[in-house]
C-alpha cells in the first residue's frame, strides 16, 4: 500500500511486464471515488445492522461484523488494485494491465477499434475523473481505463482516434 | 434515418394512393428504385403471429381454468368466442397488410436500403462493402407459396441485419446474386442489373391496388409475379458442391449424443421406480427435463438436415433444414474464426462437428444452426470445410499440424507448444492437450481432453489479445491466453501456457496479426478470389491439394457433380411440398 510498485509489478519480467514498457498509471482519485461507493454500498447496510443489533437483537452484531471485515479489507485493497491498473500507448496497439491476484492484459491494437466511450459519473466529475472504454468488434474485449484526469482522457481518446484511423481495417 | 418528415403520413395515405412506391424524400437520390416484398408476405407472417397468440391464450386459459368449465362457458358463449377469432383476425391481418405497404427496399452500387414501420418508421441502409453474409430463409409456411426472406448481415451487433422478406424464391436467389456482384465489386455486371431491376419493380407492386383484400388476392397476385421474369440479369456465381452430410449419418451423430443416453437412462431408472412404487406421479417431474432434450435433438436434426456446402467465388455456400430451409452465403474473408470439436463418442466414427464465428449472425446462432459449418463429418470433410475457409493453411504440411492439432496431446507433439508439467495440478486432465500452433496464416489453440477442441484464427482476423492469471496459476508459472474474437459460438483460448511462452506468443502475435491485416484480402473480394475461383472451376478434384494431401481420395465423388445453379434444389424442395 505504502510502496506502489513492489505490489503491482513482482515479477519485473513476467509476462504482464513486456520488456521496454513505461507503464502510465491513472488518478490516484480512482481510490477515492472506489472507497466511497463501496463505503456507501457496505457502511449503509453496516449502520442499519448496528441500528438492529441494539434495538432488537445483538445477534444481528454478526453480519455488522462482517460487513464491517468487508470494508476493512476494501480499504486495504482499493489503493493497491488502483496502483496496479497500467496502459501504455505503443506504436500500433494499446496496453491494458490491471490486478494483482488476478492479473489481466489486454493488446488493443489501433486498427481494430470500432469505437471510443469517455464516461464520467457525477462523483467522478466531482473527483476530476474519467473513464476511457476502447471497443473493437469483439465483445470480450475488457479493455477500460478508468480513473483518467478528464484532459489526459481527451487527449487519449483523440489519438486513439487518430491513430485508429490511420489503421484502419475491415473486421 | 432522414425519415422523419414522411413519418406521420403512412395512416390515411395507405387506403388513397396509388402503388407507386412510396413518396421519395428530396434527400433520396433519383436511382434508387424501391421495390416492394411479394404480396403474401402479409398472409405468412400474419399466420406466424396468429400461431403465436393461440398458443400463448391457450397456455394461458387452459393452465387457469378447469377444463370441463372451460367447454361449459365457451358453448354458452360461442358467438362472442367467435366474434373474439374474427376480430383478432382482421386485426392481425389488417396490421400485417398494413406493415407489408410500409415496406420498401432498394439496392444501389453502396448499399441495401430498407423501410419499414408503420407508426415508427425505420430506414436502415447497410453497406455493402461491410457484408458478412446473406441468408435465404424460407420457413414452412413460405415454402408451401415458393417464398423466401433474405436476410443481409452486417456486423452491427444485434437485430442489425436487414430482412427483406417474402420474395418469390428467383426473385430472392436473383437479389442475392446481385447483392453478391456489388458487393464484390464487379462493377461491369451492374449496369446490366439495374436497368433490369427497373423493369421488374412495377410487376410485384400492382396486386396492392386493393390493401384491405391482399389476403384474398393471393393467388392471383402470386401468378402475376410469377410471370416475370427474374428480376436481375445477374448470373449466379457457379459453385461446386464439397460435401454434404447423409441424414443417416446425422441421426447416428445425435443418437451418439451424451444427452440421449443420460436421458434414457434417467427415462428407465423412472421406469423402475414407478414400478416399484407404483406412482405414477413421478413420471411427470422429469417430462420438462426429457421434453428439452427432445425438442434439442429435434431442433438440431431439422436443422442440420440435408446440409450441403458448396464454394463458390462469392464464398462458401451451406444449405440446410427440414422444415425451414436456409441457404447462407459467406463471402471470404468473413469468417473469423473455426472450431473442430469431437465429442467422446464420436471418436469410433473420427466424426468431427465444426463451427464458425461469423460478426453479422452473433450470439443468436451459438444455439441455432447458423453457425454450423458442418454438423457431422469425417476427419477428410473436416479438413475440406476448413480449407473452404482458409486456403492456404501457412504451412508445409497442414495434414500433419492439423492431425497433431484435433487428436495429439503434449507426448506426440512436434508443432504444438503445451502446457509444462508444473500445470498438471491445476488441469490434470487436459494439460497435455492445452497448446497452440503458429503458422504463416493463422494460429491454432489446441485443448479438451474428453471432447477435444480445435480453434483456428486467422491471424487478419484477430481483434484484440488478452492474457490472464490467478493466484494458483501464479504460484504454478502459467497464465491463459485469449483471442477476442467477434460474438460467436467460438471463445478461442488456451490455457495454462508457461509464463515465458505466454508473454511470447502475446507479443508475437500482436505483430503477426499486424502485418496479416495489411495484405489482407479486401473487402471487395473479387479481385483476390478469381484466382481461387479458376482453381476450382475447371479442375476440382486439385481443390483440395493446398489444404491437405489425403483429401483428393475422399474428393472427387462429390465435386465431380457440380451444382453451378441455385434453383434445381428448391425447385425440387417445392415440388415436395
Amino acid at each position: 500500500m505504502t510502496s506502489p510498485d513492489p505490489t503491482a509489478a513482482p515479477d519485473p519480467s513476467g509476462p504482464f511486464d513486456p520488456p521496454g514498457i513505461a507503464w502510465d498509471g491513472v488518478s490516484l482519485r480512482l481510490i477515492t471515488a472506489r472507497l466511497v461507493v463501496l463505503g456507501i454500498m457496505l457502511g449503509v447496510p453496516f449502520v442499519v445492522c448496528a441500528v438492529v443489533a441494539v434495538l432488537v437483537t445483538p445477534w444481528v452484531w454478526l453480519p455488522a461484523g462482517v460487513l464491517a471485515a468487508l470494508l476493512v479489507w476494501a480499504v486495504l485493497l482499493v489503493p493497491r488494485q488502483v496502483r496496479a491498473i497500467g496502459y501504455a500507448e505503443r506504436d500500433d496497439d494499446l496496453l491494458i494491465r490491471k490486478g494483482i491476484l488476478f492479473r489481466q492484459l489486454v493488446v488493443v491494437p489501433y486498427g481494430r477499434m470500432q469505437f471510443v466511450d469517455v464516461e464520467a459519473g457525477p462523483l467522478d466529475r466531482k473527483l476530476g475523473i474519467a473513464k476511457v472504454q476502447l471497443h473493437t468488434a469483439a465483445a470480450s474485449t475488457d479493455a477500460v481505463i478508468p480513473g483518467l484526469a478528464p484532459d489526459e482522457a481527451e487527449r487519449l481518446r483523440d489519438r486513439l482516434t487518430v491513430r485508429g484511423e490511420a489503421r484502419l481495417a475491415g473486421l | 434515418m432522414s425519415e422523419s418528415g414522411p413519418a406521420p403520413v403512412p395512416a390515411h395515405e395507405s387506403s388513397a394512393t396509388p402503388p407507386e412506391p412510396p413518396e421519395v424524400s428530396p434527400a433520396e437520390r433519383d436511382d434508387q428504385q424501391w421495390r416492394r416484398v411479394h404480396p403474401v408476405t402479409p398472409f405468412v407472417r400474419g399466420w406466424a403471429i396468429i400461431v403465436a397468440l393461440l398458443f400463448v391464450v391457450t397456455q394461458q386459459s387452459f393452465d387457469a381454468v378447469p377444463y370441463g368449465e372451460l367447454v361449459d362457458d365457451v358453448a354458452r358463449v360461442w358467438w362472442v368466442f367467435a366474434l373474439g377469432v374474427l376480430g383478432v383476425l382482421v386485426l392481425v391481418f389488417g396490421y400485417a397488410a398494413l406493415a407489408w405497404r410500409m415496406t420498401t427496399f432498394a439496392v444501389d452500387d453502396d448499399a441495401a436500403h430498407l423501410r419499414k414501420g408503420i407508426l415508427f418508421r425505420q430506414q436502415r441502409h447497410a453497406r455493402l462493402d461491410r457484408l458478412q453474409a446473406i441468408d435465404v430463409r424460407q420457413p414452412l409456411l413460405a415454402r408451401i407459396f415458393g417464398l423466401a426472406e433474405l436476410t443481409l448481415e452486417v456486423a452491427g451487433g444485434t437485430d442489425s441485419a436487414v430482412a427483406i422478406g417474402f420474395l418469390r424464391l428467383d426473385d430472392a436467389t436473383a437479389l442475392r446474386a446481385d447483392l453478391l456482384a456489388r458487393a464484390a465489386g464487379v462493377k461491369a455486371r451492374r449496369a446490366g442489373g439495374v436497368r433490369e431491376d427497373a423493369a421488374g419493380t412495377g410487376r410485384p407492386t400492382v396486386p396492392a391496388a386493393e390493401p384491405g383484400s391482399v389476403t384474398a388476392d393471393a393467388g392471383p397476385a402470386e401468378e402475376t409475379s410469377a410471370g416475370s421474369p427474374p428480376l436481375s440479369g445477374v448470373v449466379e456465381a457457379p459453385e461446386n458442391q464439397v460435401y454434404e452430410v447423409p441424414p443417416g449419418r446425422l441421426v447416428a451423430s445425435l443418437v451418439r449424443l451424451p444427452a440421449v443416453w443420460i436421458s434414457l437412462a434417467l427415462l428407465v431408472g423412472l421406469g423402475a421406480a414407478v414400478a416399484v412404487t407404483r406412482n405414477v406421479a413421478i413420471l411427470f417431474s422429469l417430462l420438462p427435463a426429457l421434453l428439452g432434450v427432445a425438442t434439442f435433438l429435434f431442433n438440431r436434426f431439422a436443422g442440420e438436415f440435408g446440409f450441403r456446402a458448396a464454394v463458390s467465388p462469392d464464398g462458401i455456400r451451406l444449405r440446410h433444414g427440414l422444415l425451414e430451409t436456409r441457404a447462407q452465403t459467406i463471402p471470404p474473408g468473413r469468417v473469423q474464426a473455426i472450431e473442430l470439436t469431437q465429442g467422446l463418442w464420436w471418436r469410433g466414427k473420427d466424426w468431427w462437428r465444426i463451427k464458425v464465428n461469423v460478426a453479422g449472425y452473433g450470439i443468436e446462432g451459438t444455439d441455432g444452426t447458423q453457425s454450423v459449418l458442418l454438423p457431422v463429418g469425417t476427419r477428410q470433410e473436416a479438413l475440406t470445410a476448413m480449407w473452404l475457409v482458409l486456403p492456404d493453411l501457412g504451412t508445409p504440411d497442414p495434414a500433419m499440424l492439423v492431425d497433431e492439432g484435433l487428436t495429439g496431446d503434449a507426448r506426440t507433439d512436434r508443432t504444438f507448444t503445451t502446457s509444462p508439467r508444473r500445470a498438471l495440478i491445476l488441469d490434470p486432465l487436459t494439460w497435455r492437450r492445452n497448446g497452440f500452433a503458429v503458422t504463416e496464416r493463422a494460429l491454432l489453440l489446441r485443448g479438451g481432453r474428453l471432447t477435444r477442441r480445435l480453434t483456428v484464427v486467422p491471424h487478419e482476423r484477430t481483434q484484440s489479445l488478452g492474457l490472464q492469471q490467478g493466484p494458483w496459476q501464479r504460484h504454478r508459472g502459467v497464465a491463459s491466453f485469449a483471442v477476442h474474437s467477434t460474438p460467436g459460438p467460438i471463445s478461442p483460448a488456451v490455457h495454462h501456457l508457461d509464463e515465458p511462452d505466454a508473454a511470447r506468443l502475446i507479443a508475437e502475435q500482436a505483430v503477426r496479426a499486424r502485418t496479416a491485416r495489411a495484405q489482407q484480402t479486401p473487402e471487395r473480394w473479387m479481385e483476390t478470389v478469381a484466382a481461387v475461383a479458376a482453381a476450382v472451376g475447371p479442375a476440382p478434384a486439385a481443390e483440395p491439394a493446398p489444404a491437405a494431401e489425403p483429401a483428393p481420395a475422399a474428393e472427387p465423388a462429390p465435386a465431380a457433380e457440380p451444382a453451378p445453379e441455385e434453383d434445381p434444389p428448391p425447385t425440387r424442395r417445392e415440388d415436395g411440398a
